[in-house]
């Protein structure tokens, strides 16, 4: 013996035919208001099925694919036929490949720029200019000194002329 | 609703699919989680409303799928089998997410002194401005309508009004009888029916 729900969802649903429909709505004590409330039902489905609807899985490959790596993680064999072995030359190859091209770019990068600093770098300069230029002029002690510097770059000379000192830098002078 | 496969694919190789992974076949397992994933991912999702939550649990059920294949029997479709799956995993999740629905009293030990089956539904909510009546605030109130049904509840009327789905399909997919099927769906539509009437009505 069937529950009122259970009659009334198979009447909503078309689910009732014959003797057994003209039972159900013969015992309505308001046929119009369930008529009703079954365009309500009907209505509603339709609001269902056009809001909802399908929900769009994004990224599907990567879905099955995390799934074809649980697998193969419960299973812990390593078998062709599985698809095991395509999946990890195709994806978990990528990770330490990525991570030795970085590794090698970095080392170059940094080779690279330590030999061109080193180039930049001059390396036969003169003692002598780095003192004087380092060894400021006192105008009290020498008022009409002047240095004036060279430099000739295609021999990779420095010229220094000085004219009016009356003495030589103690720093230049102690070395 | 839409499917990933035709009918007549599914007939002529899910068979012969279902056998390979009996025999521990990943690649034909592939290709069912292929032709349900949308499916399976779309009704979890509008089960839980998270995406986050809905991918993770159709993972959790293909795997559990996957582990339990070799006792699938054939008796029913492989499609109603994997829902049976799904289901399982998505009630467990919302029963421990404490997810429940507010409609205690609509559950099935409601009886029918309580809920006039034939009375008029009167709109709970105040009806939403004209102006406010976009796609995705009546997907919000649809939403917060389906998480006031039981975790039950909103499998049985997801199953029937998007899937289409039969009676007994629904009952083999959730473990129980016609009888509760039906029961379920009636509660779950007269609380959508309260929730919702002045949004379908002003469609």
């Amino acid at each position: 013996m069937k529950r009122f729900e259970e009659k009334w969802t198979a009447w909503l649903d078309g689910q009732l035919s014959g003797r057994e429909l003209a039972e159900f709505e013969a015992s309505l004590p308001d046929k119009a208001a369930a008529e009703a409330e079954k365009t309500g039902a009907r209505k509603l489905r339709q609001l269902l099925k056009d809001q909802l609807g399908v929900r769009a899985l994004t990224n599907e490959e990567f879905f099955s694919h995390q799934i074809h790596e649980r697998i193969a993680q419960e299973s812990g064999d390593v078998s062709p036929a599985s698809g095991r072995h395509r999946i990890e030359s195709s994806t978990w190859w990528t990770i330490p490949r990525l991570l030795s091209a970085g590794t090698v770019s970095v080392a170059v990068f940094l080779v690279c720029t330590v030999l061109l600093m080193h180039e930049k770098k001059p390396t036969e300069e003169s003692q002598y200019l780095t003192q004087i230029l380092n060894a400021r002029v006192d105008p009290v002690i020498s008022p009409n000194a002047t240095v004036s510097i060279f430099e000739v770059k295609q021999d990779r000379v420095t010229v220094l002329w000085t004219e009016g000192l009356q003495s030589l830098p103690a720093d230049y002078a102690a070395k | 609703m839409q499917t990933e496969a035709t009918p007549a694919q599914a007939d002529v190789s899910e068979f012969d699919l279902v056998r390979r992974c009996q025999a521990g076949d990943t690649e034909a397992f592939d290709e069912l989680v292929t032709r349900y994933r949308t499916r399976v991912f779309s009704m979890i999702y509008n089960m839980v409303h998270s995406e986050q939550d809905a991918w993770d649990l159709a993972q959790d059920s293909f795997l559990k799928a996957w582990k339990s294949i070799k006792r699938f029997r054939g008796r029913s479709s492989f499609y109603t089998w994997i829902y049976r799956i799904v289901m399982n995993v998505t009630i467990d999740w919302l029963r421990k997410k404490h997810v429940k629905g507010a409609g205690a009293e609509f559950d099935d030990a409601t009886q029918l002194r309580q809920v006039d089956p034939a009375s008029k539904t009167v709109p709970k909510t105040e009806p939403l401005p004209y102006e406010m009546m976009q796609r995705d605030e009546i997907r919000a109130r649809i939403e917060q309508a389906i998480a006031q049904l039981s975790p039950q509840q909103r499998a049985v009327i997801l199953m029937k009004e998007l899937e289409d789905m039969q009676y007994h399909e629904i009952a083999e997919a959730l473990g129980c009888s016609i009888g509760t099927v039906m029961s379920r769906l009636f509660y779950a539509r007269k609380k959508l029916q309260n929730l919702l009437r002045d949004v379908y009505e002003k469609i």
